[in-house]
């Protein structure tokens, strides 16, 4: 009985079977000839360049993915170097692949946000109402009493792919452990204060502060920007003040005592660690012994 | 009628009053994902109308020259899925070929279009009509790809005005554009019923 019905559903079904396999087999043979005839020859160096690439496709090259990136820098050597992400590990490897030397370009760059005013320590004249967005409010000349701080609308969070960046109580803040170093952030920032720095070790001192203002003014509206008082240019060759405001020379950088002793003196506390493991940041107005 | 006029019907009906898109809502996931601009709207529609008047012209003839004869049209689903997939594998090759840049900036849609339900649809819809001459299927299937092109820049035209304009923030995104692809399907709901 059960035999009776099996082949009765085979005698059904055969035919329909026999059809699929017929049409697949050929589309299948189309589908050869086709790929034979069509066959486009593609350089193995571009597949081999495309391999090499960390393949996020975040386009801080200025191409638009990395495959076109793969195709460009075969063409043209010059554009070498130009994938952030990947950093000098991937351009020595696409030298390889190219027969070509490449010059150390120095370690691998990362953002550094140079603001550390949350909104507790930010003076504000009035309300902004307008376009939450970053380039939008810095129209506006009066949005927060500071002209050279963070805004804290998140423009960079947005353009930044990999999530790795977050607005803490009106602070942009990197997460180190995400960052791929693409640079998105830092074009996207209107005020230019997320500027790409080598990241020789896993934490780099900063001064977090672009304000030129005059020291007065600055401390009348921040309670941590940078006044240009000079102590931390005093300790170390590592800080230079001009426009009334510290720079750190990231070309000669290395932390010493000096450094360490500049970070404790300065007022404001305005220099701190930035990175992956870097230590909570000192408060102003307290005694330097603060833990690291 | 004679046979220009049912045509020149079949199009018209295909485009503006049995819009796939609008009437039907098959293709909705292209329609929605890539009509944030209007040119690459465009170049999606174009690669979509392509693909769809080549599987269409020949599922029809796989339909009556094959399944139909055996009375096989309960494998129609899985041929047409053969069909389709196959002629865009294709019609990505002949591009890759020949048309290298216009290979460039289709990128991925190219593929996906693979699995674009108008077209499975139309075909679908060419044989449930019965459909009976290969003309008739072949410019229904040009005027599906022509209505989806037309459906999706709308779209994108509208999208791209909807950018500047002060979207509540609970609408923002998502739901402002399935709202907006609801009224533009009521206003072509105005042309049912002129043919049928």
């Amino acid at each position: 009985m059960l035999l009776a019905d099996i082949y009765q559903l085979w005698q059904s079904a055969w035919p329909a079977g026999l059809t699929m396999l017929g049409l697949g087999s050929g589309f299948a043979l189309v589908l050869l000839i086709a790929s034979v005839k069509l066959k486009v020859e593609v350089d193995p160096k571009v597949e081999e360049i495309h391999q090499a690439l960390p393949n996020l496709d975040c386009g801080a090259c200025g191409f638009a993915g990395c495959g076109q990136y793969a195709k460009a820098v075969l063409e043209d050597a010059e554009l070498l170097g130009k994938c952030a992400p990947g950093g000098p590990d991937t351009s020595g490897k696409i030298a390889d692949i190219l027969n070509l030397q490449v010059s150390d370009s120095g370690p691998h760059k990362k953002p550094i946000v140079h603001c550390r005013a949350h909104t507790e320590d930010k003076t504000f004249y009035a309300k902004y109402q307008g376009i939450q967005s970053c380039t939008a409010a810095n129209a506006l000349a009066n949005v927060q009493a500071c002209a050279f701080g963070c805004l804290g609308f998140g423009d960079c969070c947005e353009a930044c792919k990999f999530d790795a960046l977050s607005i803490v109580d009106g602070l942009a803040t990197v997460d180190y452990d995400k960052c791929t170093g693409c640079t998105a952030c830092s074009k996207a920032c209107p005020r230019d204060i997320i500027e790409m720095v080598p990241f020789r070790h896993e934490n780099m001192m900063t001064v977090a502060c672009r304000s030129k203002e005059t020291a007065k003014s600055t401390r009348a509206i921040c309670k941590v920007g940078c006044i240009g008082y000079g102590l931390c240019a005093k300790q170390s060759d590592l800080f230079k003040v001009e426009e009334n405001l510290a720079r750190c020379d990231y070309a000669k950088y290395e932390t010493t005592e000096k450094e360490e002793t500049a970070m404790n003196k300065c007022p404001t506390k305005v220099i701190i660690y930035r990175g992956k493991t870097a230590p909570e940041p000192l408060q102003p107005r307290q005694k330097a012994a603060a833990s690291t | 009628m004679d046979t220009l006029s049912i045509l020149l019907m079949g199009f018209i009906s295909i485009v503006v009053v049995n819009n796939l898109v609008f009437t039907k809502f098959l293709g909705i996931c292209p329609y929605l994902g890539v009509s944030g601009r209007i040119d690459m709207a465009f170049g999606m529609g174009l690669a979509v109308t392509f693909v769809v008047t080549l599987s269409g012209t020949l599922t029809w003839l796989i339909d009556h020259l094959l399944l139909i004869g055996t009375s096989l049209e309960v494998t129609r689903y899985i041929c047409f899925i053969l069909v389709i997939a196959g002629a865009v594998q294709l019609v990505e090759m002949y591009l890759r070929k020949f048309f290298p840049s216009l290979y460039e900036s289709f990128g991925i849609f190219l593929p996906l279009i693979t699995t674009n339900c108008a077209i499975l649809g139309l075909c679908l819809l060419i044989s449930l009509e019965g459909i009976n001459s290969l003309l008739e299927a072949v410019v229904l299937s040009f005027g599906a790809g022509i209505g989806f092109t037309m459906a999706i820049c709308i779209m994108a035209g509208i999208r791209e005005n909807l950018d500047l304009a002060d979207v509540p923030d609970c609408l923002k995104g998502a739901p402002i554009t399935l709202i907006t692809a609801g009224l533009l399907a009521m206003a072509f709901m105005g042309f049912a019923g002129m043919i049928r």
